[in-house]
């Protein structure tokens, strides 16, 4: 049993409250706004879904929780700190959208640049590194260049640099996208595992399969705004993934204007 | 704070670089050097180590001097056109340790390469004049080039804080201007001087306490090149100088990182 497993369900882990950003144009510093006072709690242990169309804003969510961007309006928690603070950072794993790899690193390299970077000793990152790599199935490219990694592998290593620091929240944008059926295979197996572990996991998707195998709770996102929140047991209670696009329709239709 | 990260940046920046193959640039100054040497050697008139000497120097702080102009051009621009920085501001990463990191990792990376560079142009003036003293000579020479590392650690600092804000192409011609004006900053004082009105005085004055006083350097380097040490306070003040200059410019380079989004 990890230490992961070992949760308050009810402890708050992941907040946002009236969160609003905004875009500003190249040239007319115009104003748009991209994210609308979302409202948003996340407890421990859970696995939260962020569905919503493109441009919905689901990216900007994942930046603001990191620290990444910096909300105009609202604000934004992590295990209780400012999104952003280093002490959250610390237990905090990420894997975004398109893995943006160093190409001249193997992976194994990789590994252990970014165990440093969590201040993590020699040998803690060369096990964790290891049984990570086996994990991922990787251990054979490890000491490759990531410059030669395939799609799915570079997705693969991602997942295994966000875990190096055994973190207790996991934020995943798009983790599926792109990869092949195989590979979306062998993620959501990976994705499996670690809720299994009771990690909290917020992830994006426009995958709604993937979303409804994965998820313990969905929220709509459209046109910046939160307008449909809900547990995966009130949604569907055979986890049947048309009743999950049937709602995921129901929600985004009234708020996408007409043509 | 912890230095672990820092160190992971700057091992991770120095081993980028070197794939680069940035280090073949020490057989193009080795090819020209030892080229040089064995014409100046069949032509020998007296002058040939001085000569060798003085393009060797000049050698060295050029080819340093355009490395550290262009990868530091690139330092953080590279990061965040590659998106590879989302990696690390995601994880408990300071600005400054960031910029530090970078920082370091090209000067290790430039200290490899003068280092060898200075070591073969001892090796040839050695070859061509084996009359003088080796290890006498060797001392001159390596205080000579640790100067032209002084003088590229304020290079590589003003390219990296011009690289937080400017595409390579500005910060490149920003740091080549900023390394030009650096060698004219006596030149600016003299001409202050010079200058009848107060106010113009005033700026041309300001102008030379803001630019980097490369040309002491120059001047100090060359001095020590032919053994004539210009006074070690006077080195320890441009050595004390120099790096106070470069501080800055990372302070600053880490302070406008600091301010950024990454959207």
């Amino acid at each position: 049993m990890t230490e992961a497993t070992a949760v308050d369900s009810s402890t708050v882990v992941i907040e946002a409250r009236n969160l609003c950003k905004d875009r500003v144009s190249n040239f007319l510093r115009k104003h748009y706004r991209v994210l609308d006072g979302l409202n948003l709690q996340v407890t421990e242990g859970t696995t939260f879904g962020l569905v919503g169309p493109n441009g919905a804003g689901k990216t900007t969510t994942i930046k603001l929780l990191l620290g990444l961007l910096r909300p105009d309006d609202g604000t934004a928690q992590v295990l209780g700190k400012v999104a952003g603070d280093s002490l959250a950072l610390q237990q905090i794993g990420y894997l975004p959208e398109t893995p943006y790899f160093y190409s001249h690193l193997t992976g194994r390299e990789f590994l252990d640049f970014s165990g440093n970077l969590f201040g993590l000793d020699s040998s803690t990152i060369k096990s964790r590194s290891q049984k990570l790599l086996e994990r991922v199935s990787l251990q054979k490219a490890a000491d490759e260049r990531t410059g030669k990694y395939s799609k799915g592998m570079l997705q693969r290593l991602g997942i295994a640099q966000a875990l190096i620091n055994e973190p207790k929240i996991l934020f995943l944008d798009e983790p599926m996208s792109g990869l092949d059926p195989l590979g979306r295979m062998d993620m959501r197996k990976i994705l499996l595992e670690l809720k299994a572990e009771g990690r909290t996991i917020f992830f994006n998707s426009h995958l709604l399969p993937d979303v409804a195998l994965l998820c313990d709770r969905v929220g709509v996102l459209c046109n910046g705004k939160l307008v449909a929140e809900s547990s995966m047991a009130d949604i569907t209670s055979t986890g049947n993934v048309q009743e999950l696009e049937e709602y995921f329709l129901q929600h985004t239709r009234s708020e996408v204007p007409s043509p | 704070m912890s230095l672990r990260p820092v160190t992971a940046i700057a091992l991770n920046t120095l081993r980028e670089i070197l794939r680069d193959k940035v280090v073949y640039t020490f057989f193009v100054f080795a090819l020209v050097i030892s080229l040089f040497g064995l014409i100046l050697g069949s032509l020998s008139v007296g002058q040939d180590v001085r000569m060798i000497l003085d393009l060797g120097l000049f050698g060295i702080n050029t080819i340093g001097g355009i490395i550290a102009v262009f990868a530091g051009a690139n330092l953080v621009y590279k990061e965040l056109e590659k998106k590879t920085c989302y990696l690390i501001f995601t994880k408990p990463v300071s600005a400054w340790q960031f910029i530090a990191g970078k920082y370091l990792g090209l000067s290790a990376c430039l200290l490899i390469l003068v280092a060898a560079m200075g070591i073969f142009l001892g090796l040839i003036v050695y070859f061509v004049d084996p009359s003088q003293a080796f290890f006498e000579r060797a001392k001159w020479i390596s205080v000579s080039v640790l100067m032209v590392y002084l003088e590229l650690l304020v290079i590589i600092a003003a390219a990296e804080f011009f690289s937080t804000f400017a595409s390579p192409i500005m910060s490149v011609i920003f740091t080549v201007s900023f390394w030009m004006i650096g060698h004219c900053s006596a030149s600016l004082q003299e001409f202050s001087r010079l200058l009848t009105n107060p106010l113009l005085k005033q700026l041309s004055n300001l102008l030379y306490w803001l630019l980097p006083d490369l040309q002491s350097l120059t001047r100090a380097r060359y001095l020590i090149m032919y053994g004539q040490l210009p006074g070690s306070e006077f080195c320890l003040y441009l050595s004390a100088y120099i790096i106070a200059y470069a501080i800055i410019l990372l302070v600053l380079a880490a302070l406008v990182n600091e301010k950024r989004e990454l959207p």
